[in-house]
């Protein structure tokens, strides 16, 4: 690396060690040991990307793994690009400096729509062509996987084929294959290993098929074109999450990064059927580990990262079944070596603030809820399943327990919300500081309420409901923020902008591949750091490809409109999908399945598999 | 018993910060299981400190980490598992034993010898010469945190003499800078002194910075390494 990357360079550019590698339980293998090398390429910057689980996992994994070498690969921040850029070098894995075009294959991961132009900006800077048609027999492949793969239509330009779904088992089958067909001489170039991958089930190749639309520029209708492919790919899942291998010695970075702490999985899925929520419909069901098997991760990664905080993640731990006596074990098995515990979110009742409560023994820091909406209407529009009353419980549970602040997050711009429901959001952060003068006598509890504008997305209940426009954003949360103008409320909100082409690419289609392109030959990269962001350079590559913002983001959806997507499955059904969104508009609530009756989604029936958890059938 | 060890910080790592650089240690003191102090109260936090700090992109060989120990130890088995947790780039190369109450390593430094290489193939022995005859030298350096704020110093009064030759087109200087109890200067303020003094191009951002040893005086002024001399060698 120092050959290239030169001091003078390294010595220029903000926090160097993002490129420079060596850190402890990186991995590198013999040369004569390595068949093949996949790039788990990144794009965003390093402290992002090394923070992102998935990847820790399938690193460690794929090591495991005979012949295999995986490396990282991170988006340079612009500073380090416009010293690449100028001096002609390449952008290179941390592991063994391979530019990208050395590599096997390409691996990214797609975690925001807005780090789109970011791939095409690190193919480029690593000699990889950026289109798939231009690559020739020795470029690698290029694959994507992660949560936005559910709907990957709009990069289907620039990808070879996609992993859907859980990646431990389906990544070491590709990595199989792959070498296998290399040491067969790669019969039949590069089309010949698509015929090959194709029959893993999870593998989607974009070229396989075609989209057609209508005259009105909705999808009429998506067509297989290689009969090798399936007419729809069913996302791979892990049946079982005490068996499936998980990292016990993952890199510990020099740099402060964005999670810098011990992660340790306590199950998958969440039920609870928020109709916003897209992390909810596409990681069903819920697999729950066993609190044994967690302890004994927990002490080999304490052991093997020398991390003294560990956090318990999932989409809503504080719903694991054995959390409290789990809690209380690593607590105490932890004590004397100053490893701390503690919860990334926080149901909204008094059990999760007597958790909040016991993880705090070591550390202590602020408590954040998640009403999501202010009106109870609002709240039942969405599912949340959580009333007023519940805020005020948790909240006087916590200002009783001696906290004095508190972040409550929202949404604005959710279907069938009115004024009314936006002031209701004051109202409660009100209420909820007024709370704090009941129970302490006192004044000055600080509230800080965060508003995010609602991006529609794919394969949830909302995804036939037209985004807010740009103005009825704004004009709400300048609602909001003058009926916050109260001391020691503090109101966050972000540029609405960004929310809108978040929904284009959400939602979108083949066709917005050429918008990708353009807008990064125009100069987009890193769209979702406000500093990058241009709303302009968007429109502008929008109308220079013909296409339409509001086609996209701002237009209600038919019943029966054929959407860019479904032959890409999360294996959720689309009549379960627009029953949840009948009911949002009537109001009603449904029932989380985890501990209950099925809700009728189809996941478990259509994957076979089965929901695991701890307390079925107690509730 | 408070454990000190000799650390280095190799090429691979140089452009680590020295946060980043103290953070990796006391993680590789956790993961080596020494048996360290910590401190009181809610935030805890292990007992070891570092001899100097680094500047960010400087090669060292001779860096000190002092480790306070809430229970003593066998030196060498401790120092092979210090060794052994901390990651490529990062070797232990000595370590001795002092007790708790000896004076912090980091107050007994005075002074380090550098080999600052560069790409520079011009003749400056005349420039060099001059600086050694100089009485002093005065600098403006930056003053850390301030933009705009310069600190005058005396180049001569920490670095009063330089060596330097001239091999395959670079351009390599060697020479010792004092450290006292209210600071030091930067290897590389001399380079920039030297510009300025003297008119020279030599092209500062290129320069390769090494740390080679550390030192302390004894009584009688004499130079004596930081560790005992019965520091345990491990390479």
């Amino acid at each position: 690396m120092e050959k290239e990357l030169t001091i003078d360079i390294l010595s220029s550019v903000q926090k160097p060690a993002r490129y420079t590698g060596g850190e402890f339980g990186s991995i590198i293998k013999p040369a004569e040991e390595v068949e093949a090398t996949i790039a788990l390429a990144f794009p965003d910057v390093y402290e992002v990307g090394m923070s992102y689980l998935g990847f820790k996992i399938l690193y460690h994994l794929l090591n495991k793994t005979a012949g295999v070498q995986a490396e990282r690969v991170y988006a340079p921040w612009i500073d380090m690009e416009a010293k690449m850029r100028e001096r002609n070098i390449p952008l290179r894995t941390l592991e063994t400096e391979k530019t990208l075009a050395e590599c096997d294959i390409v691996g990214f991961t797609l975690q925001y729509e807005l780090s789109y132009t970011n791939i095409l900006n690190m193919l480029d800077l690593g000699n990889v062509p950026v289109l798939s048609a231009d690559r020739k027999d020795n470029d690698p492949f290029v694959i994507v996987g992660g949560p936005c793969v559910y709907n990957p239509e709009p990069l289907a330009d620039f990808f070879d084929f996609a992993i859907i779904g859980e990646g431990e088992e389906i990544m070491i089958e590709v990595m199989e294959a792959y070498k296998a067909w290399k040491k067969a001489g790669k019969v039949g170039g590069r089309v010949g290993f698509l015929n090959e991958v194709v029959k893993i089930q999870g593998i989607y190749v974009p070229s396989f098929y075609e989209t057609i639309y209508n005259e009105d520029g909705s999808v009429a209708e998506v067509k297989v074109i290689n009969e090798a492919a399936p007419a729809a790919v069913e996302k791979r899942v892990i049946k079982d999450m005490n068996t499936v291998d998980f990292p016990d010695a993952p890199i510990v970075p020099f740099n402060d990064i964005v999670h810098d702490r011990i992660m340790l999985e306590v199950f998958r899925g969440c039920t609870r059927g928020c109709r916003f929520c897209h992390a909810g419909m596409v990681y069903r069901p819920i697999r729950e580990r066993k609190p044994e098997v967690l302890k004994e991760l927990a002490r080999k990664l304490v052991d093997n990262t020398g991390y003294n905080e560990m956090s318990l993640v999932s989409l809503s731990s504080a719903d694991y079944s054995c959390l409290a006596p789990l809690v209380h074990d690593l607590i105490a098995e932890f004590k004397d070596e100053r490893v701390s515990v503690s919860l990334p979110s926080l149901r909204i009742d008094s059990f999760s603030v007597d958790i909040a409560k016991e993880v705090q023994a070591v550390r202590k820091s602020g408590l954040t809820f998640a009403p999501e909406a202010g009106s109870q209407k609002m709240r039942d529009v969405i599912n949340k399943g959580v009333t007023e009353e519940d805020l005020m419980n948790a909240v006087a549970a916590a200002f009783k327990s001696g906290w004095n602040s508190v972040k409550l997050y929202f949404m604005i711009g959710l279907p069938f919300e009115t004024d009314e429901d936006i002031l209701a959001i004051a109202d409660l952060a009100k209420k909820v500081q007024y709370k704090y003068y009941e129970i302490t006598g006192k004044r000055g509890c600080k509230v800080t309420v965060s508003a995010s504008s609602f991006v529609p997305k794919p394969y949830t209940a909302f995804q036939w409901f037209a985004q807010n426009d740009i103005e009825t954003l704004r004009r709400k949360q300048f609602l909001l923020k003058d009926a916050l103008k109260v001391k020691n409320i503090t109101f966050q909100y972000h540029d609405a902008k960004t929310s809108i082409v978040e929904a284009i690419f959400a939602r979108g289609d083949r066709r917005l591949g050429k918008v990708l392109l353009t807008a990064w030959q125009k100069g987009a990269r890193f769209d979702g750091w406000s500093d990058c962001f241009s709303y302009d350079r968007w429109l502008e590559s929008m109308a220079e490809c013909g296409l339409d913002r509001d086609f996209y983001a701002a237009r209600t959806r038919g019943e029966n409109e054929v959407f860019p997507w479904e032959h890409v499955q999360p294996a959720v059904s689309r009549k379960f999908l627009w029953r949840e969104w009948e009911k949002a508009q009537a109001q009603e609530l449904t029932h989380d399945c985890r501990r209950s009756t099925c809700t009728g989604c189809g996941v478990c029936q259509k994957l076979g598999v089965e929901i695991i958890d701890y307390k079925r059938g107690e509730a | 018993m408070k454990l000190r060890m000799q650390i280095t910080k190799d090429r691979d790592i140089r452009f680590i910060s020295h946060l980043e650089y103290v953070r990796t240690i006391e993680r590789a003191i956790r993961r080596a299981k020494l048996p360290a102090a910590y401190s009181e109260g809610f935030n805890p936090h292990l007992k070891f400190s570092l001899a100097s700090a680094l500047g960010v992109g400087v090669v060292s060989y001779t860096e000190f980490v002092e480790i306070e120990l809430a229970e003593p130890v066998e030196i060498e088995a401790a120092a092979r598992a210090l060794d052994k947790a901390l990651p490529r780039g990062i070797r232990v190369l000595a370590a001795d034993a002092v007790a708790n109450n000896t004076a912090a390593l980091m107050a007994e430094a005075a002074g380090a010898s550098y080999v600052v290489t560069l790409p520079y193939d011009k003749d400056i022995s005349e420039a060099v010469a001059n600086y050694n005859d100089a009485v002093e030298l005065l600098f403006k350096k930056a003053a850390p945190k301030r933009k705009e704020k310069f600190k005058e110093i005396d180049v001569k009064f920490y670095i009063p003499e330089i060596a330097v030759e001239l091999k395959d087109g670079k351009t390599i200087f060697s020479f010792e800078c004092k450290i006292t109890p209210t600071g030091s200067m930067k290897a590389v303020d001399l380079l920039n002194a030297l510009n300025e003094a003297y008119a020279l191009e030599l092209p500062i951002e290129m320069a390769d910075i090494e740390r080679h040893t550390l030192y302390k005086f004894t009584k009688r002024g004499k130079k004596v390494p930081m560790l005992n001399k019965d520091a345990v060698k491990l390479q």
